[in-house]
């Protein structure tokens, strides 16, 4: 089993709950925002210590949310920090971005890592189309045509033009060229059925990480590998990647606590402003092709704003308790999906600093040894 | 805009041929599947007087005496241009039709100004995926052929006829190493999902042509101008239009009101 130590770098200093879009950043104290991204980015430097396998960031827009609006800044970083960790940007919002500068930006980090670099593509939830205004109508289709048009740059020998429907670009040859050829592995995301498929039949690797009921994880798995057997190609456990919030502490009641106020905090302060944005995409844009994903969506929100960490614990939703506890935990996830790698967030809502740090610890020092060989 | 078929007689006997449009004139070789007025032909028709030679044996054209490689052709077609264009001018070929037009802007450059090449045939590189003979091969858009399109039978015999002027190798040799002569400035066109020809045969292609741009062109088959006519014509209308000058985007600048 590997684990991917996995950072939102949230701001964690608002304190209203149910923020308008977009969120007003006058809440942002950039001379504390110097020290939390040192605070955030060692902690992730931390993960290598800790055993962890990759170190993984993402992108986010105009919001507490998260700090990365763009996360290759910080996986250069993290880069400098690490020696063989792999760097994992779960990952570049394709259809908002140049798809170019994306194949550049990877290609140089996978350069400068010596090859430790796990693209991640992206679409992005719904309100990042209001921040970028990009139609979110087109999100699919820039999708598709970007993550063709960012694997041409990186693998074609020769200079070449692009002529699509999204993107038109008459003469291409990135400098460099990524160390991985035909390019760094990409993970995409396949929370539904319908992108696990599209995930497999771009040989990419399968991210799941909104996990409401492991019987849809299941699903999802299942539609990945009867989708990448159709397209030739047989994936590994470790091309399935399934994401944990996580809690260790010393004691059960501290990691319940700590993950409980987490979670209250990133559902009902973090997550405010954002939802609102994406009431609108969903509301008034074809952002998913189906009405049944919009129902989706919603139903999700409302069955995890009303569980209790209990209940999470056991549904396999998250990981929480003393390090014997999630060592028990990890095996029956294991045994129920059968995944490769466990995407590990700490750092989940206002979850103190320290108490991640030490939950790290524990992690490096009663836990890893124990679910490595699973 | 319409083609006419028209009918002219060459030092060789006579040469049937389609001639529609306005402007400067576009000699177009056809691909194996025979003539065929495809919307992005006719949106350059706009603009460009399109010349299309019917090669003898196809669509039920009589052969020609003495012609029975691409290297013939190449040459009853520059009797073609000295007879019925007169100047030099730009030069476009399809699959098959591609490797005519490398035979004739090898041999006659003179002849060329600009050279267009969409998925030329004849270079396989080892290593390669073999062929394939579905439709999704030819067409990802089947939706777009013209209502006129010639039946299956038709397009088959043509097919077969082709064979008769070329070697049947991957990698045809002979054509191959014309590929270093040729002067024009040339677009190579590779649709991301032909299924006939490999991306490593645009890439080697590419690598041969002395001064060439290569350009894939985004859910497209093998018969890009089908699959993708607006791209088409607009891709290769400005590459006709501004030569290697295509490669910057003019934005709202019109190259006239720039200071010379």
């Amino acid at each position: 089993m590997k684990f991917s130590y996995f950072h939102l770098m949230p701001w964690t200093d608002v304190t209203e709950a149910g923020q308008d879009w977009p969120v007003p950043n006058f809440q942002f104290d950039p001379k504390k925002g110097t020290e939390l991204y040192r605070t955030y980015i060692d902690s992730m430097a931390y993960a290598e210590e800790c055993g962890f396998d990759w170190v993984g960031c993402n992108e986010h827009h105009f919001s507490p949310y998260g700090l990365m609006s763009n996360p290759n800044l910080i996986a250069a970083s993290l880069i400098q920090k690490t020696k063989r960790i792999k760097i994992a940007v779960l990952g570049c919002l394709v259809p908002l971005l140049n798809p170019i500068r994306v194949a550049e930006e990877f290609a140089m980090l996978d350069v400068i890592s010596g090859g430790r670099l796990i693209a991640g593509f992206m679409r992005g939830i719904p309100h990042e189309y209001v921040a970028y205004n990009v139609p979110p109508s087109e999100s699919f289709g820039r999708m598709l045509e970007a993550s063709e048009l960012i694997r041409k740059a990186w693998s074609q020998p020769q200079p070449f033009g692009w002529e699509g429907k999204y993107y038109q670009f008459r003469a291409v040859s990135i400098w460099p060229r990524p160390v991985q050829q035909p390019g760094p592995r990409v993970l995409m995301s396949g929370s539904t059925p319908e992108s696990a498929r599209f995930a497999a039949q771009n040989h990419a690797k399968l991210g799941i990480v909104r996990l409401t009921d492991l019987e849809s994880v299941r699903d999802c798995i299942k539609e990945y590998k009867a989708a990448a057997e159709e397209a030739g190609w047989t994936p590994e456990p470790d091309d399935i990647l399934i994401g944990q919030y996580t809690s260790i502490a010393e004691t059960e009641a501290e990691a319940k606590k700590n993950l409980e106020g987490g979670i209250d905090y990133f559902l009902n302060v973090l997550n405010g402003g954002i939802r609102t944005a994406a009431q609108l995409v969903l509301q008034k844009t074809r952002y998913y092709t189906k009405p049944t994903a919009i129902e989706r969506t919603a139903q999700r929100v409302a069955v995890l704003k009303g569980m209790s960490i209990e209940e999470r614990v056991d549904k396999g939703l998250v990981l929480c308790g003393t390090p014997d506890q999630v060592v028990k935990q990890i095996k029956n996830l294991h045994r129920e999906l059968g995944m490769g790698v466990i995407n590990v967030v700490m750092k989940v809502g206002n979850v103190p600093n320290d108490a991640i740090h030490r939950g790290m610890t524990l992690f490096k020092n009663h836990v890893v040894e124990h679910v490595r060989d699973l | 805009m319409e083609f006419e078929e028209r009918e002219v007689r060459l030092p060789r006997g006579k040469l049937r041929y389609h001639q529609g449009g306005r402007g400067a004139p576009l000699l177009y070789f056809h691909s194996a599947g025979g003539f065929r007025a495809s919307a992005a032909l006719k949106t350059l028709m706009e603009t460009r007087t399109v010349y299309m030679p019917i090669v003898p044996g196809f669509d039920g054209t009589e052969l020609a005496d003495g012609i029975k490689s691409c290297a013939d052709l190449a040459e009853l077609f520059a009797a073609f241009v000295d007879s019925v264009i007169k100047d030099p001018c730009d030069v476009m070929g399809h699959s098959f039709g591609g490797r005519i037009a490398i035979w004739f802007a090898a041999r006659y450059p003179e002849k060329v100004r600009l050279l267009v090449l969409e998925a030329p045939s004849g270079f396989r590189p080892a290593g390669s995926p073999p062929p394939r003979r579905d439709q999704a091969a030819m067409f990802a858009h089947p939706e777009n052929l013209p209502a006129s399109e010639k039946s299956a039978e038709a397009t088959a015999q043509n097919r077969k006829m082709a064979e008769r002027y070329h070697q049947a190798s991957d990698m045809d040799e002979e054509l191959v190493g014309q590929l270093g002569k040729i002067k024009a400035v040339t677009l190579i066109l590779h649709g991301t999902k032909d299924g006939m020809i490999p991306e490593a045969s645009a890439n080697f292609i590419k690598s041969r042509i002395p001064i060439s741009h290569l350009v894939f062109v985004y859910d497209a088959a093998h018969a890009i101008e089908v699959d993708q006519p607006a791209l088409f014509a607009s891709l290769t209308g400005d590459f006709l239009t501004r030569g290697q000058g295509f490669l910057v985007n003019p934005g709202s600048d019109k190259m006239e009101a720039m200071p010379a």
